[in-house]
């Protein structure tokens, strides 16, 4: 079955509309669902539509993940795939095919392949899981069993395979899936790459930075912080069910692994020891404690791990994971030592599915703040103690305990476990 | 847990085909053999009787009250009787889930249920393009796809879980006690509709308990019921593939149930006009599903159908000597052989290990009350269960003392340790719904114990602990874990795990360097709590307290499955019927308990990975025929474990709270109880109105407001219920923690405060969600 292409859409609307120019894509409204690795890719793909002359308002991403979004969107169209994050997806491309006002012309799906990494060079590949790569492929079918419902839609599904982590390749990936749907030739798909990858770049560098701020912060206050390991999908709450808001709720500023700070001067200073005594080569080097470093996520996972092991103000990481995940599973233990072999407190919240474990997180994150409350301020000065005193992130404050009260949030008291509003 | 059970049985691409084997008009076959379909299905069974060439000469369904054999033998002494039915000469074919162990017995030979029912469709029904069978502890659908002769099957079915089940309905309407013939007429159209689990059958009946509490009427909650089944069905069991008409809808609950056939066809032609499939012309939607009137025979029928293409020497009916013999000794004898021992080898292991963990049983015997039974840190290391320190008012006077109080749903139970962290004293009120009373009851003994002696310093934990933390002063409000935890390093200090088995939830905690790094809470399934346990003792009138001595007794017990509290409930009738005892069935569900509790409910396959050294607690394991089992499985796993049971299982939760305010107070914690004349003086007054009704979901419960006059009280000016400064507000009748938010006012304040704490402490998921999908720079 052939789908309806660029040229072929137009040419239906040249027939009845005014002059339009075969390369005007700015009527062309381009619908990405918000799923899998797009959360750590989107600006790359709003950067590229938007250099091929897609107007801002006409990219659009599906909404968070939610069960009724599944249950009014997705049903029926599910596959034989234990992984939520893939079976979810369903339902975002029923919401950006059934759900818009407006209706879209393009359901633009990538199977990305690999991608971007601070670890890229440091480790053997930055590859996707197969499973996540190949989700849209096992999702599109659902659409198309029967009969094509895109089609039926007047919907041009693209889904081009894309190598992110290996730049060299993706101009050619790109004009190859794409030229039909979107009638490119190859020097404005060139120029489109750039533009995806300068916006990317430009929205990685500022959540790094993010990132850095707050370890500052903690530095200059001798304050506690909380690094979240997980894939980059846990940031949807619908998947990650926002659990890591709910201890920010108690004053801690949180981090992510996608965007830790990455600079030279850090990276020294945490990891000078390790490389001194030539354990690693690098500081993006994990062959220490992962050898099979193939998969970006898991790799990244790993370094996470061992970058919260080594920074005083991360005191406390916080394990996502998605129900039987085949990629994390062979990572729990590895991780968790990591973490723990500096004392750092390390909590999982395992086997997340479409349903929110209200009461239990609830428990579970008094639970966290409970323990962070009383050994933080232990933990920051026992990392201290094993690092070089010339700290980066300028010189050390006096310990919280010293600051004046109103300054400490709630969670922090280490002598008084804090109380937990009935909402949190 | 409904996807476990899931069987997706490749499509059936050739399979027999009736019309080649046997045209329509062949003739009888020279034998004149009758032939004789059975479906032995879970609730019910039934036959159909035909002659050689396939004509229906006698039909008939009846329950069998889970005895499938005896049922089937007074079938079979009908159809000899009144239909003619001869050994050595007729032939037999039975489906249904207890065909495999009936059939050899008669020398009948076993057809696959949905072989069965494809057969009959495809006869009967040569257009119908989807069949949903709904049975009672099953469910199947079947896809038929492609033209006539060619037709392929694809059949999915579910039988792990109750969820979208016959069951599933009657056990609700059981429960809302209404009768079948009544629930056979209520509809589903008209209704409005209120959220029902679909996933399981208990937490149905749960949900629908909390409906009715609300006032919502019966009608609705079973029009609910329907739409969960069908939601069900076609959620877990369509996998992608829309049902195409003509629909055939089968088993007893689709032919019944009127409701349930007015779901379907709403459902259906919703999905329909959603997916743009082709109606044939002139014919309204819903007249394409069809649920024909012998809905119950198609898999009694469909043998029949497969056994005119079976070779004539097959499935000869042998009579029923055999079936009758089983019936009467040989099922006795086979259960001896099906079962398994006891939950003990030898008596001498059975001594031993009450020796160990027999220890002074269990309650609340009166101790010496001054706390040497337990030590500190040290007591109990064998897992006895220690007298816990109750002191008469008249004797009294301790020295200074740490408080800890643990308000729980039915109970609410305070403790006081010495500085030393000794057990001095304990106490507890049965829970009246009003956590003020509950709390005055309490300081009241504990005052008579305590008289002026000084409070160093007060933890609450449980659902009070956000509560009544102002309304008493509470130093430290502590979370259950943490309490948990804290109260069995403090007996256990290398403990690995805690596992903590209560009458509605199965809690696991697994430690780490100290603190609690993993935490499992089982609040979905009913699978493994004491609750189930208990139920099943009060069927057989056993009090909890006898419970262990019968499971002891049983020299032998049959086998139940692990999983789903529903079908276990089921299984057991199922055993009681084969002729085991109630002591028996008891140490069963004794031994089943670990694997539900760490396996089904905890999710944890391997142990190992925990640890070595578990902490048992909580009242189901005041049960010691439990602990036996819980000993026993741990072993197996990990055989250098060491297992202790708490010694203070069910005050666990009030001595971690003390422990806490007492580490608290060391730090130079000074204590803000209010003290016991002020609790003992606590003024309030209780409003229940339609201005205190919930409206966070439309169970709309009715809650209470218990208005407080504290010192230093904030008031709730915004309320619908204005309070003034100077008093604080308790909420209780909630069934869930959303109704402690009074209202949309006070979450508004709740989050202003949420935001405010955001904003002083980020968070980088905040930036991703808010500026990577930016389609405009800046």
């Amino acid at each position: 079955m052939r789908f309806p292409t660029l040229p072929t859409w137009f040419a239906k609307k040249l027939s009845v509309a005014s002059p339009v120019k075969v390369k005007d894509r700015s009527q062309l409204r381009v619908g990405i669902p918000k799923v899998l690795n797009i959360w750590t890719t989107a600006q790359f793909w709003v950067g590229f539509l938007k250099a091929l002359g897609v107007s801002s308002e006409n990219i659009i991403f599906s909404s968070d993940t939610s069960e009724e979004q599944g249950r009014e969107f997705g049903k029926g169209r599910g596959t034989v795939d234990c992984c939520y994050p893939v079976k979810c997806i369903s339902g975002h491309y029923g919401e950006l095919i059934f759900g818009q006002k407006k209706k879209i012309n393009v359901l633009f799906s990538p199977m990305i392949h690999t991608l971007p990494s601070l670890l890229h060079g440091h480790v053997v590949d930055t590859i996707t899981c197969t499973r996540v790569m190949a989700g849209p492929e096992s999702i599109k079918a659902g659409f198309m069993k029967e009969r094509d419902i895109f089609t039926e839609n007047g919907i041009v599904y693209a889904s081009p395979f894309v190598s992110l982590g290996d730049r060299h390749m993706v101009v050619q990936q790109m004009h190859d899936s794409l030229k039909d749907v979107f009638d490119l030739d190859l020097e404005e798909t060139n120029l489109a790459v750039q533009a995806g990858f300068e916006a990317l770049d430009a929205f990685t560098a500022k959540a790094r930075q993010q990132s850095r701020d707050i370890l500052n912060w903690c530095a200059q206050n001798q304050k506690p912080c909380i690094l979240v390991l997980a894939r980059p999908y846990h940031m949807d709450t619908g998947i990650g069910h926002e659990i890591e808001a709910e201890l920010q709720a108690h004053g801690f500023p949180i981090l992510w692994l996608q965007y830790l700070p990455g600079d030279g001067d850090l990276m020294n200073w945490l990891f000078e020891e390790d490389m001194r005594s030539g354990r690693i080569k690098s500081p993006f080097d994990i062959s220490d404690v992962w050898t099979s470093s193939y998969s970006s996520n898991t790799n990244e996972i790993m370094w996470g791990a061992k970058f919260a092991s080594r920074c005083p103000w991360i005191t406390c990481v916080i394990r996502l994971s998605s129900y039987e995940c085949g990629m994390d599973q062979p990572t729990y233990t590895p991780t968790q030592k990591i973490v723990e072999a500096s004392r750092t407190l390390f909590f999982k919240f395992g086997d997340l599915d479409s349903t929110k474990p209200a009461g239990s997180i609830k428990i579970r994150v008094e639970t966290v703040v409970h323990y962070m409350a009383k050994y933080s301020q232990e933990i920051m000065r026992s990392k201290l103690a094993r690092l070089s005193p010339q700290c980066p992130l300028g010189p050390l404050q006096a310990p919280a305990s010293s600051l004046p009260e109103s300054e400490v949030p709630a969670g922090l008291h280490a002598d008084n476990p804090p109380a937990v509003s009935a909402a949190s | 847990m409904a996807t476990d059970g899931l069987v997706q049985i490749q499509p059936l691409e050739g399979a027999f085909s009736l019309q080649s084997h046997v045209p329509r008009d062949a003739p009888i076959r020279a034998d004149g053999a009758k032939l004789c379909g059975i479906d032995v299905g879970s609730t019910t069974c039934k036959y159909v009787i035909a002659s050689g060439s396939g004509e229906v000469l006698a039909k008939a369904y009846e329950r069998h009250n889970t005895k499938q054999a005896e049922k089937i033998l007074d079938f079979l002494g009908r159809l000899e009787s009144d239909h003619g039915l001869a050994a050595e000469r007729d032939r037999i074919f039975f489906t249904g889930s207890g065909a495999g162990l009936i059939a050899p017995l008669v020398g009948g030979k076993v057809i696959q249920e949905v072989v069965a029912v494809a057969a009959s469709v495809e006869k009967l029904h040569p257009s119908v393009h989807f069949v949903s069978e709904i049975g009672g502890e099953d469910m199947k659908t079947i896809f038929f796809t492609g033209n006539s002769g060619s037709k392929s099957k694809q059949v999915l079915m579910q039988s792990a879980c109750s969820g979208g089940t016959g069951t599933f309905i009657e056990k609700t309407a059981r429960k809302l006690e209404i009768a079948t013939e009544q629930l056979s007429k209520m509809r589903y159209t008209g209704h409005t509709l209120h959220k029902i689990s679909s996933k399981c059958g208990i937490f149905a009946e749960a949900d629908a308990n909390t409906l009715l509490k609300a006032g919502v009427t019966v009608d609705e909650i079973i029009a609910s019921l329907f739409e969960a089944v069908v939601y069900q069905n076609l959620a877990t069991l369509t996998r992608g593939n829309t049902p195409i008409p003509e629909i055939l809808l089968l088993g007893g609950p689709n032919l019944f149930f009127t409701g349930l056939q007015e779901a379907w066809r709403h459902h259906l032609t919703k999905l329909w006009k959603e997916r743009k499939v082709e109606m044939p012309e002139g014919k309204d939607p819903a007249s394409l599903i069809c649920v024909p009137d012998n809905a119950l025979y198609y898999a009694a029928q469909g043998c029949v159908e497969v056994a005119l293409g079976e070779p004539p020497t097959t499935g000869v009916y042998l009579g029923s000597k055999r079936l009758r013999w089983w019936i009467e000794e040989g099922q006795h004898e086979e259960k001896k052989k099906a079962g398994r021992g006891g939950l003990w080898k030898d008596i001498e292991e059975l001594e031993s290990f009450k020796a160990r963990y027999g220890g002074n049983g269990n309650g609340h015997s009166n101790g010496n009350g001054n706390g040497h039974a337990n030590g500190n840190g040290n007591g109990n290391g064998n897992g006895n269960h220690a007298p816990v320190p109750i002191q008469a008012a008249s004797v009294a006077r301790l020295g200074p003392v740490s408080v800890g109080c643990d308000f729980g749903s039915t109970t609410a139970k305070a403790v006081c340790l010495s500085p030393q962290k000794e057990l001095l004293f304990s106490c507890y009120a049965l829970s009246k719904g009003n956590p003020i009373e509950d709390a005055k009851s309490l300081f009241r003994q504990i005052r008579a114990a305590v008289g002026d002696g000084e409070i160093l310093g007060l933890a609450i934990t449980g659902y009070g602990k956000d509560l009544l933390k102002d309304i008493l002063g509470a130093d430290c409000p502590v979370v259950e874990t943490i309490a948990h935890a804290t109260a069995g390093l403090h007996y256990f200090p290398d403990a690995d795990c805690i596992c903590d088995v209560g009458g509605v939830d199965v809690k696991i905690m697994i430690l780490n360097n100290g603190a609690v790094t993993d935490f499992r809470l089982n609040s979905q399934c009913s699978s493994g709590n004491g609750a189930f346990l208990q139920g099943v003792a009060e069927r057989f009138n056993i009090p909890m307290n006898e419970m262990a001595d019968g499971a002891f007794r049983a020299t032998a017990m049959p086998q139940l499955s692990m999983g789903c509290g529903v079908f276990l409930q089921s299984d057991i009738v199922n055993q009681q019927r084969k002729g085991w005892q109630a002591d028996e069935i008891l140490a069963a569900l004794c031994a089943i308990l670990p694997l539900n509790v760490w396996i089904y409910a905890g999710g944890l396959n391997n142990l190992k990975s925990v640890g070595r050294k578990y902490i048992l607690q909580g009242g189901t394991h005041k049960n010691l025929a439990v602990v036996k089992t819980q000993v026993d499985f741990i072993l197996s796993k990990i055989p250098d474990a060491e297992v202790v049971v708490h010694p203070y299982s069910g005050e666990a939760g009030a001595i971690g709270a003390a422990i806490v305010a007492l580490d608290w107070a060391e730090k130079g914690g000074h204590t803000a109880f209010r003290g016991f004349d002020s609790i003992e003086n606590l003024t309030y007054k209780t409003a229940t109105s339609t201005e205190t009704v919930c409206h966070w979901c439309p169970v709309n419960c009715q809650r209470s407001f218990i208005d407080v006059e504290l010192l230093g009280g904030k008031g709730r000016e915004w309320s619908k219920v204005p309070l003034s400064k100077g008093w604080e507000r308790v909420i209780v009748n909630n069934s869930c923690p959303k109704g402690l938010v009074e209202d949309l006012n006070e979450m508004k304040v709740i989050k202003a405060g949420i935001e405010k704490t955001k904003n002083a402490f980020p968070n980088v998921a905040d930036l991703v969600r808010k500026e990577a999908f930016r389609r405009v720079s800046g």
